[in-house]
């Protein structure tokens, strides 16, 4: 590589974490697939198990291929370093269980993604971990909503479905007063739009399954360390007081910075295992390398559906993030000056009726349950993704009966447009 | 542990173990606006392989209280006091930029508690741009901005970390963002006295680390101290200014080989 400086994102995005010098100079990241690393001798392995050096182990741990992808997007993100997990569920429990033990609680945003609601509603709270949903802009609500036992307060950067803007830096500043992390989960947004760390966030969740990704073809997670949280603070004796498996390792004493990655690293990936595979890592890496240029195709789509929504009959509304209409749009503004990201959601005349008729109109939109393909993808997530949710959540998350969200992809704008065409007459037609 | 040094409660790593006074002593010495963390891979083996290890953050850095030492000969004076804080008589003095010279004042004042001195990423003085120790003074983010940019070298610019996972120029950017950066650049831009402690070292054994790749304190500089002290440098190509934590594997191999050879000698 050259001796030049700090390099910029689509720079990082194609070349950070690997250099072809070695590995028979493979241009290309290589797979390691791979169980396990062989050790030069005792000596050597001791070390590795000792933390005397770094290096790789176990593919469960770290893997080299995967290690490449958690360097890229740390320093995409601005972060002193990353995890990547099996998935972006697994990256959020590993954080939150890294965080919290029995008896903590959590702050969380009221409007979040549906399996993400329900891991904070129902799974945790088997583990005595408690969590409190507020409206995250409500600084007064998140202030009253901090206790003693807080471990966290979590939000997305934009969430889903309901498309509200978290006010990061106002979130980061009543929370850090108070001692406490924020964890934000930026799928939504990815780092070639928003970087959270740079407002105040402390930790960053991704599922790289969607934009960073790119392609639908890999699922995979990631977490992203802040560096900038004072885990010595009292808090946080998971990070200040020994820790038995690592021979009384006190992790904010010897790694401060990334003490709380290296933590998910020992505890997390050792303990519960959720790795990802090498070949996901892969994958996501040929994401990852054209993200920015994606991104902003994403987002001139996006606010072209979205303009033509608006003048549609047959649509009763539209929530992006940018539009006035939204509670969240000057926050928007402030935080996302090159997009607000590829998501939208619209009601359709006839309520649930005419929702179901436009799902099922279009041809070259995708009904499925995912977001951030390289393809456009349609859903109603009252009756799949949010489903679990009871109807004051339901209410509380946003989401009404006849909201469909939009992941507005690639394709040529006028032909996304055509197939919303045919489903909007079939919504129309359905209520006549 | 902890110790209470002219009345300041002091941090130091120990690597991992319970620090004993009466095996020999290993000192790590952090440069400018650094703390322990950086020594975190070279620590831990020597505190695993028959010596003990002091790792301090100096006086108002990272986990130690204390007011920073605002001179090279203040800290110097300092680091006689640690010792005594931890009953250690002598130890192997290692210093990283800023702590050598920290190291190399200590050793011309207290030559008996000296068992050795190595140099890693460093020279005999340490000029320092008026403009750097000015951003500092007005924001030690900004400074460390510049000097993590300057300090490390390409690998680490291009993301290259010796543990999967994490980013080696964001961490030290973090650790040198909160700590006293003005403060110890002015005290390295002020020291005149290496040269002449240098000379005043007499059978002390040396090392000299030194980074080809180095743009804070240039290899010219880092050749010249080597030649100064008699020593046959160790080069390691390719690599900036933050050895320890860039090249942590290839600095922990040249120190092994040097203080283990000045202990067989010491017991022969």
């Amino acid at each position: 590589m050259s001796n030049s400086s700090f390099y910029k994102p689509s720079t990082i995005a194609l070349h950070t974490g690997y250099s072809p010098e070695s590995d028979y100079g493979s241009r290309a990241v290589p797979i390691y697939q791979t169980t396990s690393f062989a050790f030069d001798d005792v000596s050597d392995a001791q070390s590795l198990f000792n933390v005397e050096r770094g290096g790789h182990i176990y593919s469960r741990i770290s893997n080299p291929t995967v290690a490449v992808l958690e360097q890229r997007l740390a320093a995409l993100e601005g972060g002193s370093g990353a995890i990547c997990t099996a998935s972006g569920m697994s990256a959020l429990y590993s954080t939150f269980t890294t965080l919290c033990s029995a008896g903590d609680h959590i702050v969380s945003s009221a409007q979040i993604y549906g399996s993400t609601a329900t891991l904070l509603r129902h799974t945790l709270p088997r583990f005595d971990i408690q969590t409190d949903f507020i409206p995250i802009n409500d600084a007064k609500a998140l202030e009253a909503a901090i206790k003693p036992n807080t471990k966290l307060v979590f939000c997305e950067s934009i969430s889903n479905p309901g498309m509200e803007v978290s006010n990061l830096p106002e979130i980061a500043r009543i929370a850090n007063a108070k001692g406490i992390p924020v964890v934000v989960d930026a799928t939504f947004s990815t780092p070639a739009l928003c970087r959270p760390i740079e407002h105040g966030a402390n930790i960053v969740v991704h599922s790289v399954t969607k934009w960073i990704g790119g392609h639908g073809t890999a699922i995979g997670g990631a977490i992203i360390d802040g560096g900038n949280f004072d885990w010595g603070n009292g808090r946080f004796p998971e990070m200040t007081e020994p820790f038995a498996p690592y021979h009384g390792m006190r992790f904010w004493e010897e790694f401060g910075p990334n003490c709380f990655a290296m933590k998910v690293r020992s505890e997390a990936m050792r303990d519960l295992g959720p790795a990802m595979a090498p070949q996901n890592a892969f994958l996501i890496l040929q994401g990852v390398e054209t993200l920015n240029l994606r991104m902003q195709k994403h987002v001139e789509n996006t606010v072209a559906l979205r303009d033509w929504l608006l003048e549609q009959d047959a649509v009763t509304w539209v929530n992006h993030p940018e539009l006035e209409s939204n509670a969240s749009a000057d926050v928007a503004k402030s935080l996302f000056p090159n997009g607000a990201g590829s998501m939208l959601c619209f009601g359709v005349t006839g309520g649930r009726a005419g929702g179901t008729a436009f799902v099922n109109a279009v041809q070259l939109s995708s009904h499925l349950a995912n977001v951030g393909d390289s393809r456009t993808l349609v859903i109603h997530p009252g009756s799949t993704t949010h489903s679990r949710l009871d109807k004051d959540a339901l209410e509380a998350a946003g989401i009404s009966e006849d909201l469909i969200r939009v992941s507005v992809g690639l394709e040529d704008i006028k032909d996304i447009i055509g197939d919303f065409s045919k489903g909007l007459k079939a919504a129309a037609r359905a209520t006549s | 542990m902890r110790l209470s040094v002219n009345g300041a409660d002091v941090f130091a790593a120990t690597g991992g173990k319970e620090f004993d006074p009466n095996l020999p002593t290993v000192v790590f010495l952090h440069g400018s606006g650094l703390d322990h963390r950086g020594w975190a891979l070279q620590t831990r083996w020597f505190a695993y392989h028959g010596y003990s290890v002091l790792a301090p953050d100096l006086p108002g850095h990272s986990l130690s209280g204390g007011e920073p030492c605002a001179s090279i000969e203040v800290s110097a004076a300092w680091l006689s006091e640690f010792l005594d804080a931890a009953d250690v008589k002598a130890a192997h003095i290692v210093g990283h930029s800023q702590g050598f010279l920290t190291a190399l004042e200590f050793a011309k004042n207290n030559p008996d508690r000296v068992l050795s001195l190595t140099a890693i990423g460093t020279a005999a003085a340490i000029p320092v741009n008026q403009a750097l120790i000015d951003t500092a003074k007005d924001s030690a983010a900004k400074a460390a901005h510049m000097m993590v940019n300057w300090g490390f070298g390409p690998g680490a610019h291009n993301g290259a970390s010796a543990v999967p996972g994490m980013q080696p120029i964001a961490i030290g950017r973090a650790i040198m963002s909160r700590n006293p950066l003005a403060v110890d650049l002015q005290a390295c831009a002020d020291y005149q006295g290496g040269s002449d402690a240098v000379q005043a070292l007499g059978n002390i054994p040396g090392c000299c680390i030194l980074a080809d790749q180095d743009k804070m304190t240039p290899i010219k500089a880092g050749l010249k101290l080597a030649e100064a002290m008699g020593v046959s440098p160790t080069i390691i190509k390719g690599f900036g200014h933050m050895l320890p934590i860039e090249a942590p594997r290839e600095t922990l191999n040249a120190l092994r080989a040097f203080i283990s050879s000045v202990q067989n000698q010491a017991a022969a």
